[in-house]
């Protein structure tokens, strides 16, 4: 299934539970705008590059729309069209007054210098700047894009509109980013985890068990989360590999041996685990948070943790997630678990339009609020309807965009 | 069947009310034709070439689809005994759709040439044929009509009281 699909095959579950006719199916689906432009840039040896830029608007009735941009040799109109619905669902479900959107060029930037990144992205911001905007879509950062590259979006844009900080969200704190951004997604994800915890009666993180797959922002924030609250991390893993130690790792010392080593592999005091066999360890928690599809099929009947808590986008395909749901696994959907990142994008939007800037504990108290209020709908769904999470997620964000989407006049 | 078979049924379907001689004028200007199953018996578009009495066997009247790719689109599925080709019979044009025989089929076929010598010899048992042609036709007519209500209503008002319906839902149902 390519990303729309699988985006699609959950909301089309979703749709058949509200009983949605194919014509409302089909307008919601349908994205607002699709844009491909050419992006040339001179290269440093004097040669000509031309690289394809995207951007897919898929929803703005309840607001500006939000999404990624992503440098990656696999972007396309396909791919961006699914994780720009993803968004418009997402925002929906924290209750953020965004629609979705996402984009990006195909290129694979470790083969450019700094300055082809640079003029690569100016020149993106050229042939896009009429349909972006604070008030008409906010792009962030995702696959190899950072705070620098929104810098430069937010700079370029700011020398053809005027001063115009809330372009972009994820800038780096000394350019009108905004505290505790970073580590939000991993944040927001121990907060669902937390939600959910406490609704089901199974007490806290202190004491449980996790593996965690994948060790970068998301990963390494989400693990250093759950040890400051006493929970157990007994496995972490890069693309190199893992680590495993039974008795828990010491997260704050594997951080650093990460950040010296650039992996987490040959942390002292640790044996070495695979990626794929990281994701069978008996744990109260798995914690899937790098690449997608990497529940399937295949090793979902050999999976023995009681809650997977996705905090990477789509880690689990539907026919997987149909597997767990059977065997009673409780699966907390990416849709809400990362939603995280994108709601303090929102704080630090408007923190741009209010021009004030708030303190951490601030962003941190609203994106628990946010992660708070979300749950407590998505339980009340799961409770009435008797549905799945990820199920009550999709129907409370296609009851807002359609409400936002008939109140607006169709 | 034999030819007296054959002119029995021609006698209850397209007959009723002549006389004798009458009936025999009818029959005399009639050919009998066969059809293997699954032989088109006249095509959309052709010139006509009469008035058919399907005497025995199951035929199907269809539209043929537009492009190489589409399904025929049949219309109706028809038994013996039972006319066929009558509009075009009385307007001379093409035939507006096609029949394919279901099954092995025997038919009469009256002859356009056939049918206009007797009305310009002012026949009165052609004219009779008329009145029973005009029969069928206000009966399909009929039924016709009331196919079309039921279209009309399906297409024009459902999706339209479905929408409203989910509309309100998203507000009832779909509010959390």
């Amino acid at each position: 299934m390519s990303g729309f699909e699988e985006v699609n095959y959950y909301f089309r579950k979703a749709a058949r539970v509200m009983d949605l006719s194919t014509a409302v199916e089909r307008m919601l689906v349908t994205p607002y705008r699709e844009v491909k432009v050419d992006v040339s840039i001179t290269m440093d040896n004097g040669e000509l590059g031309t690289f394809i830029g995207y951007r897919v608007q898929h929803d703005r009735s309840r607001g500006p729309m939000k999404g990624g941009l992503r440098y990656h040799p696999t972007v396309d109109l396909d791919e961006a069209l699914g994780l720009a619905s993803l968004m418009t669902w997402k925002t929906a479900v924290v209750n953020l007054p965004f629609g979705g959107a996402k984009g990006g060029i195909a290129v694979d930037p470790n083969t450019l210098s700094p300055g082809e990144l640079e003029r690569l992205t100016r020149k993106f911001v050229q042939q896009i700047h009429e349909i972006i905007g604070p008030q008409t879509d906010i792009p962030a950062p995702d696959v190899n894009t950072n705070a620098q590259v929104m810098a430069w979006i937010m700079d370029e844009y700011s020398k053809m509109h005027g001063f115009s900080p809330a372009v972009v969200t994820g800038k780096p704190v000394d350019l009108f980013g905004s505290r505790g951004r970073e580590e939000a997604t991993g944040r927001g994800a121990v907060f669902a985890l937390e939600e959910y915890l406490k609704d089901a009666g199974q007490g806290e993180v202190r004491g449980k068990t996790f593996a965690i797959q994948g060790f970068g922002n998301v990963g390494s924030w989400a693990a250093r989360f759950l040890h400051e609250r006493g929970g157990k991390v007994i496995a972490v893993s890069d693309v190199k590999g893992g680590v495993h130690n039974p008795e828990g790792l010491d997260i704050p010392r594997l951080i650093a041996h990460q950040k010296d080593q650039n992996t987490v592999t040959g942390f002292p005091g640790s044996d070495p685990i695979s990626n794929d066999d990281l994701l069978l360890l008996p744990v109260d928690v798995l914690v899937p948070a790098a690449l997608g599809g990497v529940i399937t099929d295949a090793n979902v009947k050999d999976l023995r943790a009681k809650l997977i808590l996705e905090a990477a986008n789509a880690p689990t395909t539907p026919q997987a997630d149909e597997a767990l749901v059977k065997r009673g696994v409780t699966v907390l959907p990416d849709i809400y678990v990362n939603a995280g990142g994108v709601t303090v994008s929102y704080f630090e939007w408007a923190q741009n339009i209010q021009q004030f800037t708030w303190e951490e504990d601030k962003v941190n108290a609203e994106l628990q609020r946010h992660m708070r209020d979300a749950y407590a709908t998505l339980a009340r769904v799961v409770r009435e309807r008797k549905v799945s999470l990820r199920t009550a997620a999709f129907i409370v964000a296609i009851g807002r965009v359609g409400r936002a989407t008939v109140l607006r006049g169709v | 069947m034999t030819p007296s078979e054959a002119s029995k049924v021609i006698r209850g379907v397209l007959c009723r009310g002549l006389s004798y001689e009458q009936t025999e004028q009818i029959l005399k200007a009639m050919v009998p034709v066969k059809a293997e199953t699954g032989l088109i018996v006249f095509k959309e578009g052709e010139r006509p070439q009469g008035l058919m009495v399907l005497l025995e066997g199951t035929v199907e009247v269809f539209k043929q689809a537009s492009g190489k790719k589409g399904r025929d689109e049949v219309l109706a599925t028809i038994e013996a005994p039972t006319v066929l080709g009558e509009i075009s019979l009385l307007t001379e044009g093409p035939h507006t759709a096609s029949i394919r025989a279901k099954t092995a089929c025997e038919f009469s076929l009256l002859t356009t040439t056939q049918f206009h010598r007797l009305l310009r010899e002012e026949s009165l048992a052609a004219y009779k044929v008329i009145a029973i042609l005009a029969e069928v036709l206000a009966r399909r007519l009929h039924r016709m009509d009331e196919k079309f209500v039921e279209v009309s209503r399906k297409s024009a008002s459902a999706p339209v009281e479905e929408l409203t319906a989910f509309k309100q839902k998203l507000f009832t149902d779909w509010s959390f």
